[in-house]
């Protein structure tokens, strides 16, 4: 029965052979289903079985178990399989524990059977049950099996898997499910503008911006989904922040959706306008010159408007653009309504807005009306693209900006306070000698790192040293780190290295 | 090597401009749109060339309180920005060509085209000339990125390790010194790409009004944009995942086994109790030396009794020797203040 690698001299004695009649004795004595797990610990300990000579002896076809064929292949497996196992499902209700003495009591087995049927044997099936040889008397006595040298625990932040589109869809909340539809809706709207624009410069120009707004609108969506998942929050090692900074990198990426329409659009209005002047329209039949507009004077035009309505759901439905427009605030729009006070959610709305007037003011859209909108629009887009790709490129850099310069305007607010200031007054901290190294920087929208590196004063203990560090946190916490009161939280990481002057 | 590349990108700008402001005038005086139109085309990739250069120059400049960790992850930036930018292009020619499709319109004046086509794929070529080295090279940026940062990580290693870490230093030595700088390579491949794509645009264009005059059919051009949009596409999508996998600061897959040994042994020095929120990220720093370096944060705590300076000495030079700066905040065991 011991594994034949190891070859322990007793095997090689053969004294007895194992008949059949001596299995199907045990197996009236046994359950029916667990009579294996009798032989084998009998077989454990009584030598008598340990030295049979070879293990087919105890496969006996008459037996009925169904387990017996799988489990005696499975268990002649190497050793070091058998250690690596230990510790199964089965080991409190092992036998084994009774001691050796078995061979004087003339029948262990009820006893034994008992205790192993109050164990589940179902799942045991298609496992190895090695590990009850560690503990019997044969690999007691050779050392076979050696205990693995302790080891301290792994206190590694655990790889996170990253979901899969399947996983993601089966997380969503009903509410969560509901956004998703909700844009896709606007997507079918802004396909529709773009549709309807038949040749209107305008139009298309509005499609872009619609399509924008659809984009920024599923990144939202995405950001809650991803949101149900751990990988998104916690740190690990691939993923020291999170997948948080994704959302920053898909609004750069949209950004550059932006910088590319408005070029877009740019060079589709210079061709039109050479198109024109050039004299070649007649081989180019323009659909908006002359004959039937778009809409009809006096009309609503629906696309436009279903472009608002749509943008309306998505800036309170889903509070799109909320996050970047606080990373940019534009400063003659802040006086506006909340929704207008948004770049982009103005530059959609009073793009449609404008649609939808002029033809209910009987203005009929030139071609060159068309194409001035068409033109400033683009050039809206194009500015707000180039700003927006910097404020997140920014932060892609792995820079903090602060806000709005250092000291100057207001004082007595936290709002102005810029790095240095907070550098200044870390460096007055009673205990603080100097800062020798300060980095400041942000990782995504809601957090910041700072890691300094501070000189302190000799002789500080440890409570002191904490103090200081829970001081210089707060600090930064407080003056960069935005109040409770202005909606978003941004969250300030400090890491304080103290070190004695002179150490570094 | 970075500064070649700034002058290279440069002169090719001159190139294209020059070249640009020929078509505008020409196709002005002669009243030629398609010169006209492509003239505005060549202006967009002069942009485009313009912003990576923008990039490659500042990739140089030094770390300042504002940008703590330097520039270097501009050309990153710079890389990834031109990927979309090429994915948006390519999307938009399929639909456009799409269209044409449909819509069978028919192409004119096949001549102009064909002469401007010509020319644009003679300038695009000399650009590809220009880059072509670098490019070919670069067609691998990802793994090289991986394959330095494994083996700067395992040079100072190999003394004090198993033979496993050995072996690994030895495959990597191989690779990571043939393009010793992984951190420039997404901003010219991006441009490479970029030139790629509009030399295989003139390309198509010259073979579809070759078709077009030989067998009359209005479908060849748009069959032709629409195979060359895919290529840019499909070209495009791996320079955008890698550059946004560094953006991201994921720790790339062998650079992170690395760091899980490291960590594992740091709770194996003298008076370190456990330790607390690691975070890595791989530095591109301004100089090559420091290119691929380990940055990060960790909080330590010290066993009682243990001086504290001492033992974050230790921990600094052990994680030094695998080429790892952190900042390390040193607590105090069962001291609650820390965070998290």
């Amino acid at each position: 029965m011991a594994p034949r690698s190891l070859a322990p001299p007793p095997i090689s004695i053969t004294p007895v052979i194992h008949t059949p009649d001596d299995g199907s004795d045990y197996d009236l004595d046994g359950g029916d289903d667990d009579n294996i797990q009798v032989d084998l610990d009998y077989a454990l300990y009584d030598h008598k079985h340990l030295l049979t000579p070879d293990r087919d002896s105890f496969y006996d076809p008459n037996r009925l178990s169904p387990v017996a064929p799988t489990f005696q292949i499975n268990d002649y497996s190497s050793p070091s399989n058998m250690t690596s196992n230990s510790g199964g499902l089965n080991e409190n209700a092992s036998p084994i524990d009774i001691p050796s003495s078995s061979n004087g009591a003339p029948n262990p087995f009820n006893f034994q059977t008992q205790v192993i049927s109050t164990s589940p044997v179902k799942p045991n099936v298609g496992q190895r049950r090695g590990h009850k040889y560690k503990h019997s008397s044969i690999s007691a006595q050779h050392q076979i099996f050696q205990e693995p040298p302790p080891r301290p625990p792994l206190a590694l932040p655990r790889d996170l898997p990253i979901p899969t589109v399947k996983e993601a869809w089966k997380s969503m909340s009903k509410d969560q499910r509901r956004r998703l539809y909700w844009c896709i809706c606007h997507g079918v709207i802004a396909i529709s503008v773009f549709l309807s624009a038949h040749g209107s410069l305008a139009m298309t120009a509005l499609s872009h911006l619609v399509l924008f707004d659809v984009g920024s609108a599923l990144i939202c969506v995405a950001v809650e989904v991803l949101g149900n998942f751990e990988v998104w929050k916690r740190s690990s090692i691939r993923h020291p922040f999170g997948l948080e900074r994704a959302e920053v990198l898909a609004g750069f990426a949209l950004s550059i959706f932006l910088i590319f329409g408005g070029f877009d659009l740019v060079s589709h209005n210079l061709k039109h306008v050479l198109e024109g002047k050039g004299g070649h329209s007649s081989h180019h039949p323009d659909p908006h010159e002359g004959l039937a507009p778009r809409v009809p004077p006096g009309d609503v035009d629906m696309a436009s408007l279903a472009a608002i309505i749509a943008t309306l759901v998505s800036a309170y439905g889903l509070r799109n653009h909320a996050r970047i427009s606080k990373v940019m605030r534009v400063s003659y729009l802040a006086s506006l309504p909340s929704v207008l006070s948004n770049p982009f959610h103005f530059l959609t709305l009073s793009t449609s807005a404008l649609m939808v007037l002029l033809p209910l003011l009987f203005v009929p859209i030139s071609v060159l009306l068309d194409s001035t909108i068409c033109a400033l629009v683009a050039m809206a887009m194009f500015a707000l693209g180039l700003r927006l790709a910097i404020a997140q490129g920014l932060m892609l850099l792995m820079s903090y900006g602060g806000r709005s310069g250092s000291g100057s305007g207001s004082p007595g607010k936290n709002k102005d306070v810029g790095v240095a200031d907070v550098m200044r007054e870390i460096e007055a901290e009673p205990g603080v000698e100097r800062v020798d190294e300060a980095q400041f920087w942000q990782v995504h929208y809601g957090l910041c790192m700072a890691n300094l590196k501070l000189s302190v004063a000799k002789g500080a203990d440890d409570a002191a040293l904490s103090r200081l560090r829970a001081r210089v946190t707060s600090l930064i916490q407080n003056r960069l780190g935005e109040g409770y009161g202005k909606g978003g939280s941004l969250r300030w990481e400090v890491s304080l290295q103290l070190g004695t002057a002179g150490t570094y | 090597m970075t500064e070649k590349d700034s002058r290279r990108i440069f002169y090719f700008m001159g190139v294209n401009f020059t070249f640009m402001g020929v078509q505008a005038v020409y196709g002005y005086l002669t009243d030629s749109l398609g010169l006209l139109s492509d003239s505005i085309h060549m202006f967009f990739d002069c942009v485009a060339l313009a912003v990576g250069l923008f990039a490659s120059v500042m990739s140089k400049w030094p770390p300042s309180e504002r940008f703590p960790y330097g520039f270097g992850k501009i050309e990153t930036l710079s890389g990834f920005a031109n990927g979309v930018f090429l994915i948006l292009i390519s999307l938009e020619i399929m639909f456009e060509g799409f269209e044409r499709l449909l819509e069978g319109r028919e192409t004119k004046r096949l001549r102009e085209l064909f002469i401007v086509s010509t020319l644009g794929l003679v300038v695009n070529l000399l650009g590809i000339f220009a880059f072509g080295s670098h490019g070919h090279s670069h067609g691998h940026s990802h793994d090289h990125g991986h394959s330095h940062s494994h083996g700067h990580s395992h040079s100072h290693k190999d003394h004090d390790h198993d033979c496993s870490s050995h072996h690994d230093h030895n495959h990597s030595h191989g690779h990571g010194h043939a393009h010793s700088h992984g951190h420039d390579n997404e901003n010219m491949h991006g441009i490479y790409l970029h030139i790629l794509a509009d030399t295989l645009g003139s390309a198509s264009v010259i073979i579809s009004t070759v078709l077009t005059y030989l067998i009359p059919w209005s479908g060849w051009d748009p069959l032709a944009s629409f195979l060359i949009a895919y290529l840019i596409l499909i070209t495009a999508i791996p320079l955008v995942k890698s550059s946004a996998q560094r953006l991201l600061l994921t720790i790339p897959a062998d650079t992170e086994y690395n760091l899980r040994n490291t960590l594992s042994e740091i709770t194996n020095q003298r008076g370190v109790a456990s330790y607390s929120v690691p975070k890595f990220w791989v530095d591109d720093g301004v100089s090559s030396e420091a290119g691929n370096r380990i940055l990060g944060v960790i909080h330590v705590a010290a066993i009682r009794g243990a001086d504290l300076e001492e033992v974050r000495d230790r921990v600094q030079s052990y994680l030094g020797k695998h080429g790892i700066d952190l900042t390390i905040q040193m607590e105090r065991e069962g001291d609650t203040t820390c965070w998290d």
